[in-house]
């Protein structure tokens, strides 16, 4: 039962992440004549916007028991919305808008299925995955969207304040999730359902509500990533997401979020993101293939909760029942 | 209590599968009346073994409760398929190569039950992880190529056909399918995972093991799904490092239609054979339809998505 609520200052776990960060950091600097520099840094943080804001919503989605395999693929749907309707020539904050638009509607068919038709999170979504697949081969036709126009690109050079626009969107998502979590009745009880779903209904919890929220809001940051990745690459390829549910799930497990629901922490959300995109980056700079980088973050996800287990700190009781 | 073939409660949702697969059948008699016949017959169980073998390691682990499910099943066969080819390739004699594709399968099996008894971890996080792992593993240690090279012997085995049968489907599937019904429906051991999945609390007091058994249904859906990687490579001629692919949606998608209840001790390996069946006729009908293949994850998607709501409908009604 530890749904303790902080709100400034780092725990243990956050600041052993922070740790892993520098050490990474040092150790490719050195192996990796290339990674050092402030270029590859912008490349670092550039390849992990996507990552970050749906790294927010998975927070959520495992904090309150759940989980989503689909949401890479989801960002996907929404990027091909957004590339259809700039290459169609439809005015940038049309087609910017699109974006987060799709990605609740596809959040809002999760959250039907998983919520109100009350399937287990990991089958509904791994079969909405697998209808999603379909709908991107069909939506992209075998074909890449690719060379789109810049008119959304331009966007992001914009620096409101001299801050890039990104930064701003990372911040303004970071600020709200962290004023939901620890400002609003939502948090507690987010948490709450997380810990036990059934108590948490028996004391009046609008658990159907809630969880149906947090599916739709994930949806919304997912899509709003998916405006993000096409001005950033201008193309959407039909491998699109196909690995950010995993990295959003290592790096949420890694920031010390319980799987088993009831204890989240935002701030080692955006430190595992950081630090799985620092490795990822640092690995492929000291030659190793891009192949192995699904075995990597998968061997971290489950190294990190081997060791968690080692140290005794899962709850040992009844996993059973706090997986449904 | 549960009967090895129950298909009573649960029949809605077969009764779904076998409308659509009427249809699918139908439509090729109007449309494609040549396709039907031995040769299909052939091709459909060729592809039901693999699958089938796969759906029935699923199926233990899932009945067995404790929020069961493997998702690693689809890079178990690739990897194990491929540490086999590379051992061969290591200069392993030939004769060694089922006992190497099945000795990986289950050390991955038992890796995975490692995880899920002694480590705790959540099942479906626990083997989302081996699934990247595994199937990451089998891109990267050939860099995503087909390996050649299974000796003759077991080709003959592989391709063989009896009465447009194909030789695996009878001598891996339908042993291995009977002995699980026997067990399931038969033994003490059988009993107790459908006493861990109806409620695994009792189950521990009455003094069943459950972690150990539980560690055996993991190692055994690894094992089965060496032995589906060992098909393949007798089937096909090489191990394919892609070979596994979809088949956690795939297996997880026959399992429910076969009648297994997604939170355990609930179902039987009748249903499922029926239900793996059922499947590749849909998918193997679509294809002499000549609807795209991209189109059958999604197919198999929402069937997962459909019979469960299904499930959830007639139990809301009852």
């Amino acid at each position: 039962m530890n749904a303790s609520v902080r709100t400034i200052g780092l725990n243990g776990r956050e600041l052993l992440l922070l740790a892993a960060c520098a050490l990474a950091i040092v150790v490719f600097s050195i192996a990796a004549p290339a990674f050092g520099t402030p270029a590859n840094a912008a490349t670092i943080l550039r390849n992990s916007v996507e990552l970050l804001l749906i790294g927010l919503g998975m927070t959520f989605i495992l904090a309150m028991g759940g989980i989503d395999v689909s949401i890479g693929i989801v960002m996907g749907l929404a990027a091909i919305a957004v590339g259809k309707l700039l290459e169609g020539g439809a005015p940038v904050p049309i087609a910017a808008l699109a974006g987060p638009l799709a990605g609740m509607a596809l959040g809002l068919i999760t959250a039907a299925v998983v919520v109100l038709g009350r399937i287990p999170a990991i089958v509904g979504t791994l079969g909405l995955l697998g209808v999603y697949r379909t709908a991107i081969f069909v939506a992209l036709g075998g074909q890449w969207l690719s060379g789109l126009p810049t008119g959304l690109t331009e966007l992001l050079y914009a620096r409101p304040l001299g801050i890039p626009v990104s930064a701003w969107i990372i911040a303004i998502a970071y600020l709200a999730a962290w004023l939901a979590l620890r400002r609003t009745p939502y948090g507690p009880h987010l948490l709450a359902i997380g810990n036990a779903e059934e108590k948490a209904r028996l004391s009046g919890i609008a658990v159907t509500r809630v969880r149906f929220a947090t599916f739709v809001a994930s949806g919304f940051l997912a899509g709003v990533a998916a405006t993000f990745y096409v001005a950033t690459y201008r193309n959407v390829e039909m491998s699109i997401g196909s690995t950010l549910a995993l990295d959003a799930i290592a790096a949420v497990v890694l920031g010390g979020t319980s799987i088993l629901g009831g204890r989240c922490s935002l701030i080692g959300t955006v430190l595992g993101v950081l630090l799985l995109r620092i490795l990822q980056n640092g690995l492929l700079l000291i030659g190793v293939p891009s192949l192995w980088q699904t075995v990597v973050t998968g061997a971290l996800l489950i190294g990190v909760l081997g060791m968690e287990a080692a140290a005794g700190r899962l709850k040992f009781s009844s996993i059973g029942q706090a997986a449904r | 209590m549960n009967k090895v073939l129950r298909l009573d409660s649960r029949s809605v949702s077969l009764l779904i599968l076998v409308c659509l697969w009427v249809l699918v059948i139908a439509g090729l008699a109007i449309l494609k009346p040549a396709a039907l016949g031995g040769a299909m017959l052939t091709s459909v169980l060729q592809f039901s073994t693999i699958l089938a073998l796969v759906a029935l390691g699923q199926s233990l682990v899932i009945l067995a409760g404790g929020a069961g499910i493997d998702l690693s099943v689809g890079g178990a066969v690739s990897l194990s398929a491929i540490v086999a080819m590379l051992l061969l390739k290591a200069g392993m004699p030939s004769v060694l190569l089922p006992f190497a594709c099945m000795g990986a399968g289950l050390l991955l099996g038992l890796f995975n039950g490692y995880l899920v008894t002694r480590l705790r971890i959540l099942p479906l996080i626990a083997t989302l992880g081996t699934f990247f792992v595994f199937s990451g593993l089998a891109l990267a240690l050939t860099g995503g190529a087909a390996q050649s090279g299974v000796p003759q012997w077991m080709l003959s085995w592989g391709r063989g056909v009896w009465f447009s049968i194909p030789v695996p489907f009878l001598t891996a599937t339908i042993p291995v399918f009977v002995l699980a019904a026997v067990v399931l429906g038969y033994t003490a051991w059988g009993r107790w995972i459908y006493a861990m999945g109806h409620n695994e609390t009792s189950a521990r007091l009455v003094g069943i093991p459950v972690d150990r058994t539980r560690m055996i249904l993991y190692a055994l859906s690894g094992l089965l799904a060496g032995v589906a990687g060992l098909v393949s490579l007798a089937w096909l001629g090489s191990g394919r490092p892609n070979i596994g692919q979809n088949l956690e949606l795939e297996s997880l998608t026959a399992a429910m239609l076969g009648g297994i209840g997604i939170f355990g001790g609930r179902g039987g390996v009748g249903g499922v054979f029926a239900a793996v069946v059922l499947l590749i006729t849909l998918k193997t009908g679509l294809l002499q339809l000549n609807v795209n293949t991209v189109w059958q994850v999604g197919i198999v998607g929402a069937l997962l998505i459909v019979v469960l709501l299904a499930d959830r409908f007639y139990q809301n009604r009852r």
